[in-house]
């Protein structure tokens, strides 16, 4: 009997913060379409979430694409189809690797500098004052930061996906004998646009993810320094499984049939 | 005006198993400087947020200049908050923002205009325009105070919080905050309430005293009769005695 009441106290739980978060959305999107907006915060966030994140994304989708091209060569090997690295590669990257690693690393970089920074706030009663000086903290805080967010990380996915692809081509063509022309010629030849848009709305649906547990764990901070540090964890675990779960159901919906 | 400018009835507020006001009745006159003092959880802070409406409250009225404050909503939430400053316990200014814009935050105009506005405002409390460009992280905590206060006064509203203003600053910025805070609110002539738990503060800033404990104002009265007063709490409170009948859990 007592199981049942803790299951039934943690699926009440469960849904009481499904329905705190689905409300906090809601009000931050509702805050995206009504005046007044605040554009010189939505072009902060942009350079914040967008240009700064470029190194890491940047270096994660070479490595990953180098890495990616030789595996496919030594496992290709195997059954004689080395010749599939560029396509394979070029497909691996803009399907799955290139928004997921930015997706993630982008998510480990902003969402949990802004759930640091709206928890400080929030403890240091900055939101409070923001809402004396009658200033909406969802409209000056939370709803530039998923705007930028979604704007902002399709064009990361995309310097992302040429990247990884251009870091397949460096070690194929440097390491593995691959002649230049014709791995790019083959790499082209596989890329279709379902890949790039696929890509590029799994992007746009990360941003979200990642701006949402960000804003949303840092709105709610408490308790001191320890509650911001809670907050900053709790912002990139939930922001890794959201990013991991949507690009499955994305991932079928597009591809699966 | 000749009723109350702040009124409050009955006003309670509970969180999970703690009532932390039970029962709130104060009223504050238009022009008069009024101290709430207290032990430290006693519900001050929880007071001036409800007034805001940064907190609901459980049960009570709350009338601001006659008109009920509890249940407002937007564009009358709005033009209800239009009516307050409020200088937060550890400032609350933007790190993220340049110190003229924190001062200038509320205000309308051009950028010109705002920073204008802002420098006015920070030479109101002793501070010159070499700090404007200054982020609140490069300004000692007695600075930030000050900036807070500019902050909170700049729009003019006819009402300001002051909540524990001098806490964490040394004795001499403390006095120097509290002079301003009495000149600004008699300049200005705003209504003022501040909490503290600094008698320093108590005796320079207020023109009535209440006093808040066990969730309930359990004395008020005009300044010059504090001294007088044989309510015991208030006498150990003012006289800082750990003997009384205020009791702190943990102590011996």
């Amino acid at each position: 009997m007592k199981a049942f009441v803790v299951i039934g106290a943690w699926v009440l739980a469960a849904f009481a913060g499904l329905g705190r978060l689905t409300r906090f959305a809601g009000t931050a999107l509702l805050r995206l379409v009504q005046p007044p907006w605040y554009p010189a915060q939505w072009l902060q966030q942009m350079l914040v979430i967008g240009w700064l994140s470029l190194p890491v994304v940047g270096l994660t989708a070479i490595f990953t694409g180098s890495a990616l091209a030789q595996q496919i060569f030594i496992g290709g090997s195997r059954f004689n189809a080395a010749a599939t690295v560029p396509a394979v590669t070029v497909i691996g990257v803009v399907r799955e690797l290139g928004p997921v690693l930015g997706g993630l690393m982008v998510a480990g970089r902003v969402a949990s500098a802004m759930a640091a920074e709206l928890g400080t706030m929030r403890v240091t009663e900055q939101i409070d004052a923001l809402v004396t000086l009658r200033t909406d903290p969802f409209r000056w805080l939370v709803a530039p930061r998923i705007l930028a967010a979604v704007l902002v990380m399709p064009f990361l996915v995309l310097v992302s996906n040429a990247l990884g692809v251009m870091g397949g081509w460096l070690l194929a063509t440097q390491r593995l004998g691959f002649n230049s022309a014709q791995y790019l010629a083959t790499t082209a030849r596989y890329l279709e646009a379902d890949d790039v848009i696929s890509s590029l709305v799994k992007a746009g649906v990360f941003g979200f993810f990642i701006a949402l547990m960000g804003c949303y764990h840092g709105y709610h901070s408490g308790g001191g320094a320890a509650g911001v540090g809670k907050a900053t964890t709790n912002a990139v675990v939930s922001s890794f499984i959201l990013i991991l779960l949507a690009n499955l159901v994305i991932t079928v919906i597009v591809f699966g049939s | 005006m000749s009723g109350p400018r702040i009124e409050l009835a009955g006003v309670a507020k509970r969180f999970g198993s703690r009532q932390v006001l039970a029962g709130v009745d104060l009223a504050v006159m238009p022009g008069e400087s009024m101290v709430i003092i207290g032990g430290s959880g006693t519900g001050k802070s929880v007071t001036l947020k409800i007034i805001l409406g940064l907190i609901a409250p459980d049960a009570g009225s709350i009338l601001v200049d006659g008109q009920a404050v509890v249940g407002l909503k937007g564009a009358a939430l709005d033009a209800h908050r239009a009516r307050f400053g409020m200088l937060f316990q550890g400032g609350a200014l933007f790190d993220s923002l340049p110190v003229w814009r924190n001062v200038s935050f509320a205000l309308a105009g051009s950028t010109d205009e705002r920073r204008a506005a802002a420098i006015a405002n920070l030479a109101l409390v002793g501070l010159g325009a070499e700090v404007a460009d200054l982020r609140p992280s490069e300004l000692s905590g007695g600075m930030q105070k000050r900036v807070a206060l500019a902050r909170a006064i700049a729009a003019r509203p006819p009402i300001i919080f002051f909540d524990e203003p001098t806490a964490g600053l040394d004795p001499i910025t403390a006095a120097v905050i509290n002079d301003l805070i009495r000149k600004l609110t008699t300049d200005l002539k705003i209504t003022a309430v501040t909490i503290t738990h600094d008698m320093h503060s108590v005796r320079t800033v207020a023109d009535r005293v209440a006093m808040l404990h066990g969730g309930v104002i359990i004395w008020q009265g005009p300044l010059a009769s504090l001294d007088g007063c044989d309510n015991p709490y208030v006498r150990q409170f003012i006289t800082g005695s750990a003997v009384g009948p205020i009791t702190v859990p943990g102590a011996r």
